[in-house]
């Protein structure tokens, strides 16, 4: 099978001129952060232009930087070499968020294993200044805040 | 002259105006606004392929750096 | 077999199992990291769930907890925590690199080793102080520091000030502490080798086969290499035995690194070792650190061979310890512990996640700290990732809340990669983000086209097949390659 017959037809198209290869994607078979992914690991070799040619579609269009010239074959196999890191980056991306929770305990579990705890001086550095978090319900409101008798406070004022 | 063109969808429009920024003393950019797009007209010559590759380049690694286009 | 061959899935039945076909058999394991080994109608009859109750096989799968309604959640939790005891505790094994001055010259050298006139590339007593204060801090309470290079003894007064401030400092810190060394032994002499028995200090080398090899990829300016090792390994063990240890316990360690060449001399090389009376051979193939990039075309090979040379050698090592002569494979040996011993031998370049920072740290000449000896070795070749901090700019916990270590925490994880997800061997295995990162661009990695999985996979199938042929003598001498005997004698007093 001749290189040029590898893709289905209509999804890679190599500009011998421009020396790039351009593949055209399905976005229901790859999400964004799967093609971000893949173009961003092909960064140090290529340049890579996403682009969104109607709806539905993506476009990845990578441009070998020590040139390709006229090489069809070099351009199909960088093609192949993409869509293989994005399939990747698409499975992967679907297994993060299944096992979400497992990944996260035993990265908090390792990386705090590790840490240890925070020492005086650690603590004496920390930013305690932020938001801890966001309160929607108002729960993290002390029992005096909440409930104080606004009414009585002028009164308080008044007898002074 | 090289034409980039960023997809709003795809790029942070913050990341597009940083990589336009830092590459401007390379080469001559025109920025303009389409409906879908943010368009970068690159001219520089001999390194005119090269400003407008790693112009590119930039723009998506600091779309990626700051959580996508969203 | 497929999965598509069997006509009547049954989902209901099964506890969840991966598998994996070796041979004619068929392997099936578990989150907890049980195992069986199937026969296809086995197979075939638990993946139907057409097991017949209170049978000989459905005896097997309950208790290996693959049957849903038999699950012993409390047994299979339990398996678990043993097996990933390691999480909590943080890095043991800390490498530090004395200088890149080496008086040999490797093919492989994945060190980047530097002329013995670098002398810039010594660590000085000041950063070494500094580098055992941060060691001491780790929040395990184990400890190794394992001096490596360049050559390690071309910087022998900073190694004894190491070791010598290292004693005193452990006195508050009280961890268990241990030293190693990493050395090719041609700069050994008496008076080195009384002060590193006096303090302990195990010793490692490298010994790449018979002479004729071993020469030719590792070059010692007017000597023999090889012959300066073998030496100096016997003098050793001869001076473990004068002090009263048990030679088959307390030996000089040696390894290998499998090059090209070598894979020419599976026998050889096992013989090799026993006549220099090593009990261990750690078949490690060639990695693309360090000159690997410039002599790659002369040293690498296509894994399918290395895994030809793995079973010739490994075989010829099982007859041999049938004949009574104790060699085991260091591979093997950490796969088997977990298969067969259910334990972690927390052998930190295969385990999930790996001990890239949370297990293992190294500590350049320069003071400069990485996430393990791979990311310290790509530094060398000018790429600084795996950068971590500084001794005595970096705290130890930025160091270990560094970005990076957390990415290498995740990228490490097998629950979270591609191919592994569903492997059979997951609960077995680990994977290398700093050689994915090398070799493939991305921490991540795509192991069908990884070297490193193809090793860790072809040593596993290799296992297992000689699991699954149920040779008693074979199962005697994996379940004896198991058992990690405890070396009380290199762990340092520390005096209150």
């Amino acid at each position: 099978m001749a290189h040029e017959d590898s893709f289905p037809e209509g999804l890679v198209a190599v500009d011998r001129t421009a020396g790039a290869v351009r593949l055209e994607l399905d976005d229901t078979l790859y999400p964004l952060e799967a093609l971000y992914g893949a173009a961003y690991t092909f960064i140090d070799r290529c340049w890579v232009l996403l682009d969104r040619p109607q709806a539905g579609r993506l476009r990845a269009t990578l441009a070998p930087k020590a040139g390709a010239g006229d090489d069809g074959a070099a351009l199909h196999a960088l093609a192949g070499e993409f869509a293989n890191e994005l399939l990747s980056c698409a499975w992967r991306h679907q297994i993060a968020q299944q096992n979400r929770a497992i990944i996260e305990q035993v990265t908090a579990q390792a990386v705090a294993g590790a840490m240890g705890p925070p020492s005086l001086d650690d603590l004496a550095k920390f930013e305690f200044s932020g938001e801890a978090l966001e309160d929607p319900l108002g729960i993290a409101v002390s029992w005096e805040e909440k409930y104080r008798d606004k009414k009585a406070e002028p009164k308080a004022k008044d007898a002074k | 002259m090289t034409e980039l063109r960023f997809h709003r969808g795809l790029y942070a429009g913050l990341a597009v105006e940083e990589a336009v920024k830092l590459f401007a003393p390379h080469a001559t950019l025109r920025v303009r606004e389409e409906p879908d797009h943010w368009v970068v007209e690159v001219e520089g010559g001999a390194r005119e392929r090269r400003v407008a590759g790693e112009l590119g380049n930039y723009a998506l690694g600091l779309t990626v750096k700051h959580g996508n286009a969203r | 077999m497929m999965l598509t061959q069997i006509r009547k899935r049954d989902t209901a039945s099964q506890a969840f199992f991966r598998y994996r076909p070796v041979g004619d058999k068929v392997v099936v394991t578990n989150q907890s990291g049980s195992f069986l080994v199937l026969s296809q109608p086995e197979f075939r009859a638990f993946a139907e769930g057409a097991v017949e109750r209170e049978s000989a096989l459905w005896t097997r799968l309950r208790d290996g907890d693959f049957l849903r309604e038999e699950l012993n959640v409390a047994r299979a939790s339990e398996q678990l925590r043993r097996r990933k005891g390691f999480i909590h505790h943080g890095p043991n094994l800390h490498i530090v690199v004395v200088t890149l001055r080496c008086n040999e010259t490797c093919v492989y050298c994945h060190a980047s080793r530097a002329d013995l006139g670098a002398t810039h590339t010594d660590m000085t007593k000041e950063l070494a102080e500094k580098t055992v204060d941060q060691i001491l801090r780790t929040t395990n309470s184990n400890v190794t520091i394992e001096f490596q290079g360049g050559e390690p003894l071309v910087n022998f007064p900073v190694v004894q000030h190491l070791i010598e401030y290292a004693l005193e400092k452990n006195r508050t810190a009280q961890k268990r502490l241990e030293f190693t060394m990493v050395s090719n032994l041609s700069l050994m002499d008496e008076e080195k080798l009384a002060y590193l028995l006096k303090h302990k200090v195990q010793i490692c080398t490298s010994i790449d086969g018979p002479e004729h090899l071993h020469d030719k990829q590792r070059k010692l300016p007017g000597l023999s290499a090889h012959r300066t090792a073998a030496h100096w390994i016997k003098r050793i063990n001869e001076a473990y035995v004068e002090m009263g240890l048990d030679p088959t316990l307390y030996h000089v360690e040696a390894l290998l690194t499998t090059t090209a060449e070598a894979l020419k001399f599976p026998k050889e090389i096992v013989d090799t070792y026993v006549a220099l009376g090593c009990r261990a051979l750690f078949l490690r193939p060639v990695d693309p650190f360090g000159f690997a990039e410039k002599t790659g075309h002369r040293v690498e090979y296509p894994r399918a061979e290395y895994m030809r040379f793995y079973a010739a050698a490994v075989d010829y090592m099982l007859e041999l310890n049938q004949k009574g002569v104790q060699i085991l494979e260091r591979f093997a040996s950490i796969f088997l512990t977990k298969i067969l011993g259910g334990e972690d031998p927390n052998f930190l370049d295969v385990r999930s996640p790996c001990g890239a920072g949370i297990g293992q740290v190294a500590y350049n000449y320069d003071g400069k700290v990485f996430t393990c000896d791979e990311g310290r070795m790509l530094h060398e070749m000018g790429d600084s990732t795996f950068l971590i901090g500084e001794v005595g700019r970096t705290s130890y916990r930025d160091m270990m809340g560094h970005p990076t270590v957390r990415a290498l925490a995740i990228a490490s994880n097998l629950d979270a990669q591609p191919d592994c997800v569903n492997c059979a061997y997951q609960p077995y295995c680990g994977v290398c983000p700093v050689h994915n990162h090398k070799t493939q661009g991305t921490l991540f990695g795509r192991m069908r086209e990884s070297t490193l999985c193809a090793v860790h996979k072809g040593i596993q199938d290799y296992l297992f097949g000689r699991i699954a042929d149920g040779d008693a003598a074979v199962m005697e001498t994996f379940r004896r390659w198991t058992t990690v005997r405890d070396r009380a004698h290199f762990l340092q007093a520390c005096a209150t």
